[in-house]
């Protein structure tokens, strides 16, 4: 018989709980057909997942409407974040973007909206600009739209850290976590302890190491890698789900989660440090690769659109590389 | 300003004094010959110039020889660097270098040893492991074989730190230090100001962006480029020379060198800043393109060809 789901705190609004472990948006979106996302979310709330993630980038909006969609009905028994994609701009494309997410997901409020994608060295400094996306979190949370806000990326720690120390007061942060992590540019190591001394919830993501590449090897078993994220102190750890299987996989790690305990970290860690070391494992802190084509063109960074990657999210999301505005969903 | 020459700084605390302009060993050895080499040197010398760059591994040891070799009789005059490249291997393989860069430079001691191409996580943690390359540099003081040491890498401001961290008493730390740097993954706000609260003198390189991107992207001529990395506050800043010609494009710059105002270098840094902000224009930094195939088989890690970057 499976136990439940841990909740855990949400930073220092210790009266609001999540689920531990958290559904990933955009894989979602990657599920065969409607019918199946519809139905992989249901179960992930029957199995006591609450805490739900997307985007308004996925899929151009697939994963919103296919989430807004399984949670008819189910609304209030989750905790809902989706993120918003300024990439740096002004304060009413977010305000756009938040609207045209609500309409998606079916809903007249998000529990958290997040700043997506932060992982440009001018970031921060944009973020808080005067009409910056700074002034579309404010006035999102006082027109009761969104409970809470934050920021996430993949980038860099150091990044992480020029967000917090704009002084906005963040209720969540969400970052790569994992034991390669811990030995390179590690977020657990620089930004895990400056949101515990600002009573800001913690999100972990990425907890295989981005595609998995690391488990494939050999180098850690799936719930190895799994238990460790959930282990770390966050609020919950989102993780992709795409198929019924991964979501049973995760489910099944999740239940009744015995945490590691401090040795085993230790272990796991060093038994991934001589990988970790040189970032090969954890592209989407290293190559200019990873970066979001989205976010580079709002940037007014060139895009390589003969890269085989830059490719590939352009066709995945028949994304013309200008981001705003595309048709409504 | 054709006869001025290029001002002297000193080294920190070590009691020498070197030339606010450095000239790069790795590009000596890509002149075209031996002599043009030796004219290089020999007209640096001429222009005031008095710090020389190289590394154990630069050319299969050709930059060393060909320096050695064009220092013959103004060795005195010289202030000579060289590197250890032992990319995390210990004491022994060290000194085995140091050797060889001595009998390769043609001289019985070096003024500046640096540790080599420190780029990896696990780089602070290998130096200091027992029997490791810290050993070397105070053995090799010690034996007066060199004057000073220090270490290198163009990777990321964070490993620095953690180098710096350890309180070994390095007299010397070399950075990419340019225009570009101050919006990206800094070396300029994050390690000058700890290198010179420790007292450690800072040698820069990388002032048009690693292979002129800074240039080719028209951010700033060449002349602006250089004169902000040498208006930092560095003991030199060390610029690769392969011909008379660039050598002579350098000279214009540094002869009775005039440092930028800080309003200056704040519009430069203004102006780069949206070439700077995503790394494009520093690969040293986001790319494996200027790390060592050397490097990485020490480390265990598999070779740059087979990486995704």
């Amino acid at each position: 018989m499976a136990t439940a789901i841990p909740t855990r705190p949400f930073g220092r609004h210790a009266d609001v709980r999540v689920s531990a472990l958290g559904f990933g948006g955009h894989h979602l979106g990657d599920a065969a057909d409607e019918a199946t996302a519809v139905r992989l979310v249901r179960e992930a709330i029957d199995a006591g997942v609450t805490f739900f993630d997307n985007c308004w980038e996925y899929h151009r909006g697939k994963s919103e409407i296919w989430m807004g969609k399984a949670l008819e009905g189910r609304r209030d028994e989750v905790f809902l974040m989706t993120k918003a994609c300024t990439h740096g701009r002004e304060a009413r494309l977010g305000l756009e973007m938040l609207e045209q997410s609500l309409r998606r997901l079916r809903t007249d409020h998000l529990d958290l909206w997040q700043i997506h994608g932060v992982c440009f060295e001018n970031d921060p400094a944009l973020f808080i600009r005067p009409n910056g996306a700074a002034e579309a979190l404010r006035k999102a949370k006082d027109d009761g739209k969104v409970r809470f806000v934050g920021f996430t990326g993949h980038k860099d720690p150091a990044i992480h850290l020029a967000m917090l120390d704009t002084g906005f007061p963040f209720d969540a942060v969400q970052m790569p976590l994992n034991p390669f992590d811990a030995s390179f540019k590690s977020f657990e190591r620089q930004v895990l302890p400056a949101l515990a001394a600002r009573g800001i919830a913690a999100l972990g993501m990425k907890p295989f190491v981005g595609k998995g590449e690391a488990v494939q090897a050999g180098t850690l078993s799936a719930e190895e890698a799994l238990r460790y994220a959930m282990s770390l102190p966050v609020a919950t750890t989102i993780t992709g789900i795409d198929k019924p299987e991964v979501l049973a996989q995760n489910v099944g790690i999740a239940q009744g989660l015995a945490p590691m305990s401090d040795a085993e970290m230790d272990a796991l860690r060093a038994r991934c440090r001589a990988d970790a070391a040189d970032g090969r494992f954890e592209l989407y802190k290293l190559s200019l690769k990873y970066d979001n084509p989205e976010a580079r063109t709002a940037h007014g960074f060139p895009i390589d659109r003969q890269q085989a990657e830059v490719k590939e999210l352009l066709t995945a999301t028949e994304n013309t590389g200008h981001p705003f505005p595309p048709s409504d969903g | 300003m054709a006869d001025a020459t290029v001002p002297h700084r000193p080294l920190g605390t070590t009691g020498l004094t070197v030339s606010a302009l450095g000239l790069g060993g790795y590009h000596l050895g890509s002149a075209d010959s031996q002599t043009q080499a030796a004219e290089i040197v020999a007209r640096a010398m001429d222009a005031g110039v008095n710090f020389f760059d190289n590394a154990w591994e630069y050319h299969d040891g050709k930059a060393e020889a060909w320096l050695g070799a064009a220092l013959k009789g103004m060795r005195d005059r010289a202030v000579v660097m060289t590197k250890v490249c032992t990319h995390g291997r210990g004491k022994d393989v060290a000194m085995r270098m140091l050797e060889e860069s001595l009998r390769r430079l043609r001289t019985d001691h070096v003024d500046v040893w640096q540790v080599h191409e420190v780029i990896y996580e696990s780089d602070p943690d290998l130096i200091f492991a027992p029997n490791g390359v810290a050993e070397a540099l105070t053995l090799a003081k010690s034996q007066g074989k060199a004057r000073c040491v220090g270490f290198t890498g163009h990777k990321d401001p964070s490993i620095h730190l953690r180098v710096l961290a350890h309180d070994f008493p390095f007299d010397t730390v070399q950075m990419p230090l340019n225009c570009l740097d101050a919006t990206f993954r800094s070396f300029e706000t994050q390690v000058l100001p700890e290198a010179a609260r420790r007292g450690v003198a800072v040698l820069g390189m990388k002032s048009m962006g690693g292979s002129g991107e800074i240039v080719k992207h028209g951010a700033a001529t060449p002349a602006e480029a250089l004169r902000y990395a040498m208006s930092l506050p560095v003991a030199t800043t060390i610029s690769g020379v392969e011909s008379p010609d660039r050598l002579a494009q350098n000279l214009a710059v540094a002869r009775g060198f005039t440092p930028m105002s800080p309003d200056e270098m704040q519009a430069l840094r203004e102006r780069c800043r949206p070439l700077a902000a995503d790394g494009r224009a520093e690969l040293f930094k986001t790319t494996k393109l200027y790390d060592a195939a050397i490097g990485r088989a020490q480390h265990h890690f598999p070779p740059p060809e087979e990486l995704p970057l």
